[in-house]
């Protein structure tokens, strides 16, 4: 067999065992439910419970961030966080957590958030436009 | 039609008339070009490939001026200058909100492929006809990103010159527009100022980084020109040696663009590091590995004329690849697994077909040449250079190839329907697989050096790169236990060997170059570089450590303490309370403000045993509180020759959304609120009150002859209370006031912010020839706090110095691959 054809072979045999890699540590979007049954960490997108209390005291432990999020089945579960609360949460429109559930928690190592469009809202400030109108 | 009082309208339509030129001419130059290279006899449709070409730079400054006017005059009418800018910006926040947006990216890009198409037309000389034919072509599908004309109810490309008016309905968000006409054909007079830059991006980078990468991924075209030309005309050896100097160019500039951004997330976003393997990020590299890769392949061709093959489908790849990661970061496809993906701008079947027109191409022209390549009969030497760095650039792709599975699973998830989510810890997934790609390339990046093209003498090679093995063995060794990379998995102790062997193979290159071949002198030190930004990156990364571990903070359950995955990593401060992290006393001592940034100042402190101070500096972490976003906050690092020590706010209550744009009015009564029930003491000259972080002494009692503002008369009595407070080793002065006037008594409280005191002086008891002193203590909870993060790394230096050093490099490598140009 020719060199280049057994260095051919090699770069297959490398490119398969990096999709199984990729495939066997990749996780999967699951709800509260999945999650009750599940024992490794997987992924959960919800939108946050805003009704229900966000809690973070830094005084008390500046890394116990905790609040309620409702996932896209509309179950609703406790969400515990070990860090400083993510700017801006409450506007959150969108949640991505990463973790695992320990008892009735959902212990998150990792949040991701989607804001309406974190900045450039599309949303002119009439605030200007109110002020004005009392002087007409 | 309506009309609005107050528009501009004319810098807007001068700019959409030259976005559409600017499409005119490209397309128009593209065409001439391809009939100037079927029609090689009649020079005619070169001339009109030149004058399209000259007419669309032209268009391209009209639309960068038009939109640079209608930036720096604040043009709020329309949309882009609302949207990305604002009369607070300074001029180089300014200059940079020009490319903020998607539409200015594609601008700025637009630019620099004008630009290198100029310099074709100037340098390229034989290969002009075909190669601006395919550059012209891709100017031409970029400037369409930009036209924003409806075709068919299709919206094509994103226009910057929309008005606001007209991208926003602004009867909707302003109701009182819909009810009231007049108030709305007069609009403009109610839009005062624009929503300005991110704070996040308010930076000195991004003045820089931007132009960098776009001028990066913009002169990729040329070599892919370059080997479809080559393919065209059937040129097939040819290509590569113009292409050589152009792909080391594109390697260059896309590799500092890369590593700048890594510098910024590193100096000024709170990433906590310089690379976090996001998708965005990895867009950005993946076309860079192909580029690389392909760099090598093609001087293999050129020195052996081996590997012809790999090296045009390696080039065509790489250009293939800029487009597929703007159509990644564009799209608005990655969704929820980036932070910082733009969004959907309703463009993504548009990006969709820019990269399959390219890769088309490709193919095709693959396919139409497949029988004719040039192929070699022989296999390469085993003990050969050009072999393996052949197996090095393939190496490189299958790194790549790993990169772009895991970045695009919100692609397969489209494509197939499937759930599949990337990996629950991205960056472990990403540092163990890709290490392992780099252990092989940076052992290569060695082992070459020491084999000769076409063959080598085997006994020779075999000792020489066994002694500097065994070398780079030793050396990693001591490394690796002084800095505790020992501690990491196996696979980075073997980048370790690797990037240190790289640097010995490349350092003996290297001064055998400075005695007599010169010329070979680029490459070592490229390599030289390369090794260093791995050692950098292996050290920092993998031996960085939190110094600000919560320690004193309650713990709410047990759970907690036993997931390793999350280190309690913040830590709370108290103003003037000092906390011990590592070997710093760290204490939270003021702030200082200047709108609109607050920075917090923290004090560091070494002490030894003795108790002496070793060392003390103060850093600066700062936060804007932004109303739009909340709190933004950027770290702040003190900087050692060895190690970084980086310092980042997440949280405080010092400070107010809002703050210093206007006055936070409050009456006396809400004020009191903030503080614990006040204590009342009966006191004279000499005597001393003790409150909870200190003490104060009355010095003095005296008759004021004015309060600051207000005029006494003779009738009005004052005194001040001169009080000297002294609370963590911190000695304030305060003189409350007391006032009768017209049979009234006031009086006036000193605030002591520092201490969290208020002084009230409210009484004089003559008979007792005592005076009465409340003291308003701030309860613990109200004190000042922040919630910060301090991470160690330790020496970055190597991964900053690498880059520059492998910048040099590759200038000395194009230097000498032009001058061979020329010798020829």
């Amino acid at each position: 067999m020719k060199k280049s054809s057994i260095f051919g072979l090699i770069v297959i045999a490398i490119a398969i065992a990096v999709i199984i890699s990729v495939y066997s540590t990749s996780s999967t979007y699951g709800s509260f439910k999945d999650a009750k049954s599940a024992d490794t960490e997987l992924h959960i997108v919800g939108h946050l419970n805003k009704q229900k209390q966000l809690f973070y005291d830094a005084t008390k432990d500046a890394n116990y961030f905790s609040f309620y999020m409702k996932d896209n089945k509309g179950e609703e579960c406790k969400v515990v966080f070990t860090g400083s609360k993510p700017q801006d949460f409450e506007r959150s429109e969108q949640i991505v957590l990463t973790g695992q559930m320990r008892g009735d928690e959902f212990h998150a190592s990792k949040i991701l958030m989607k804001c309406p469009s974190k900045y450039t809202q599309d949303k002119v400030e009439i605030t200007e436009a109110k002020a004005k109108q009392a002087s007409i | 039609m309506d009309t609005f009082k107050g528009e501009h309208l004319l810098p807007g339509h001068l700019g959409q008339f030259f976005t559409i030129l600017s499409f005119g001419s490209a397309l128009f130059a593209a065409i001439s070009y391809y009939f100037a290279t079927t029609n090689p006899l009649d020079t005619s449709w070169k001339r009109l490939g030149r004058i399209g070409f000259f007419i669309n730079t032209a268009s391209v400054i009209g639309i960068v001026v038009s939109l640079f006017y209608i930036i720096f005059s604040h043009l709020f009418e329309y949309y882009y200058a609302w949207e990305h800018s604002s009369r607070a910006l300074p001029v180089h926040f300014i200059i940079s909100s020009f490319w903020d947006g998607q539409e200015g990216s594609f601008l700025l890009w637009n630019f620099w492929q004008a630009v290198i198409g100029n310099i074709l037309i100037w340098k390229a000389k034989s290969w002009e006809k075909p190669v601006m034919a395919v550059v012209a072509l891709s100017q031409a599908i970029l400037a369409t990103m930009l036209i924003g004309v409806d075709i068919l109810g299709q919206r094509i490309g994103s226009s910057p010159f929309i008005l606001l008016r007209e991208a926003i309905n602004l009867k909707e968000s302003a109701p009182i527009f819909a009810s009231n006409p007049a108030l709305y054909h007069n609009y403009l007079s109610y839009i005062k100022d624009g929503n300005g830059m991110n704070p996040l991006l308010q930076n000195y980078w991004m003045v820089i980084h931007p132009p960098t990468l776009f001028l990066g991924f913009a002169s990729m075209v040329v070599p892919f020109a370059y080997a479809i030309a080559g393919l065209w005309q059937k040129r097939y050896t040819e290509w590569v040696k113009p292409a050589i100097s152009y792909s080391l160019f594109a390697m260059m500039v896309l590799g500092t663009g890369i590593i700048m951004g890594a510098f910024w997330a590193y100096e000024s976003l709170s990433f906590g590091g310089f690379w976090a393997w996001d998708p965005v990020e990895n867009a950005s590299i993946i076309p860079w590995l192909i580029l690389v890769g392909a760099v090598h392949v093609m001087i293999v061709y050129k020195n052996t004329g081996h590997s012809y093959f790999t090296a045009t489908i390696l080039v065509l790849t790489s250009f293939v690849l800029v487009l597929y990661a703007s159509f990644l970061t564009r799209s608005g496809v990655l969704g929820d697994t980036s932070v910082h993906a733009f969004t959907d701008a309703g463009m993504f079947w548009h990006l969709v077909a820019d990269v399959v027109i390219f890769l088309v191409l490709a193919i095709v022209m693959l396919a139409i040449r497949w029988k004719e390549l040039p192929r070699t009969k022989k296999d390469e030497e085993t003990y050969s250079r050009e072999f393996w760095m052949f197996v090095g650039a393939i190496f490189l792709c299958l790194s790549c190839f790993h990169l772009v599975v895991v970045s695009s699973i919100p692609v397969w998830n489209l494509m197939f329907g499937t759930k599949v989510a990337p990996p629950s810890d991205p960056v472990k997934h990403y540092n163990i697989v890709q290490a392992s790609f780099a252990v092989v390339v940076t052992l290569l990046t060695g082992v070459t050096q020491f084999m000769k093209y076409k063959k080598t003498d085997i006994t020779k090679f075999f000792i020489t790169s066994a002694v500097y093995l065994i070398l780079a063995g030793v050396i990693t060794g001591v490394i690796i236990y002084v800095t505790g990379v020992y501690k990491l998995q196996f696979v980075f102790i073997l980048i370790m060997v690797g990037a240190i062997y790289s640097i010995l193979a490349n350092a003996k290159v290297f001064i055998e170059a400075l005695k007599g071949k010169v010329k070979l002198a680029g490459s070592a030190v490229a390599h030289i570089g390369f090794g260093l930004i791995m050692v950098g990156a292996l050290i920092s990364a993998g031996t960085s450590i939190v110094i600000s571990e919560n320690t004193t903070g309650e713990q709410f359950s047990e759970d907690f303490v036993k997931t390793k995955n999350n280190p309690k990593e913040n830590i709370i401060l108290y103003k003037n309370t000092p906390v011990q992290m590592g070997k710093y006393m760290v204490s939270y001592v003021g702030d200082s403000i200047a709108p609109p940034n607050h920075y917090f100042k923290v004090n560091y402190k070494a002490v030894d045993a003795n108790g002496k101070v070793t060392e003390e500096f103060m850093l600066k972490p700062n936060a804007q509180a932004n109303m739009k976003m909340g709190l933004i906050s950027s770290p702040d690092t003190k900087h050692y020759l060895f190690s970084d020590l980086y310092t980042h706010v997440n949280m405080s209550n010092a400070i107010t959304i809002g703050e210093g744009t206007g006055e936070a009015g409050h009456d006396e009564a809400d004020d009191d609120k903030k503080y614990e029930a006040p204590l009342v003491y009966e006191v004279s000259p000499g005597d001393t009150i003790r409150f909870r972080e200190g003490y104060m002494i009355l010095e003095s009692i005296a008759k004021k002859d004015h309060i600051s503002d207000i005029t006494l008369t003779d009738k009005d009595i004052a005194i001040g209370a001169k009080l000297h407070v002294v609370s963590h080793d911190k000695a304030y002065e305060a003189e409350p006031v007391y006032m009768i006037r017209s049979n009234n008594a006031f009086d006036f409280a000193r605030k002591v912010e520092d201490a969290g005191l208020k002084l009230r002086f409210t009484k004089v008891i003559p008979q007792k020839n005592k005076i009465e002193v409340t003291v308003y203590q701030q309860p613990e909870s109200a004190k000042k706090w922040i919630v910060m993060r301090a991470i160690k790394f330790p020496d970055i230096n190597f991964l900053w110095s690498g880059t520059i050093i492998m910048v040099i490099g590759i200038l000395l490598s194009i230097f000498r691959r032009n001058k061979e140009l020329k010798s020829e």
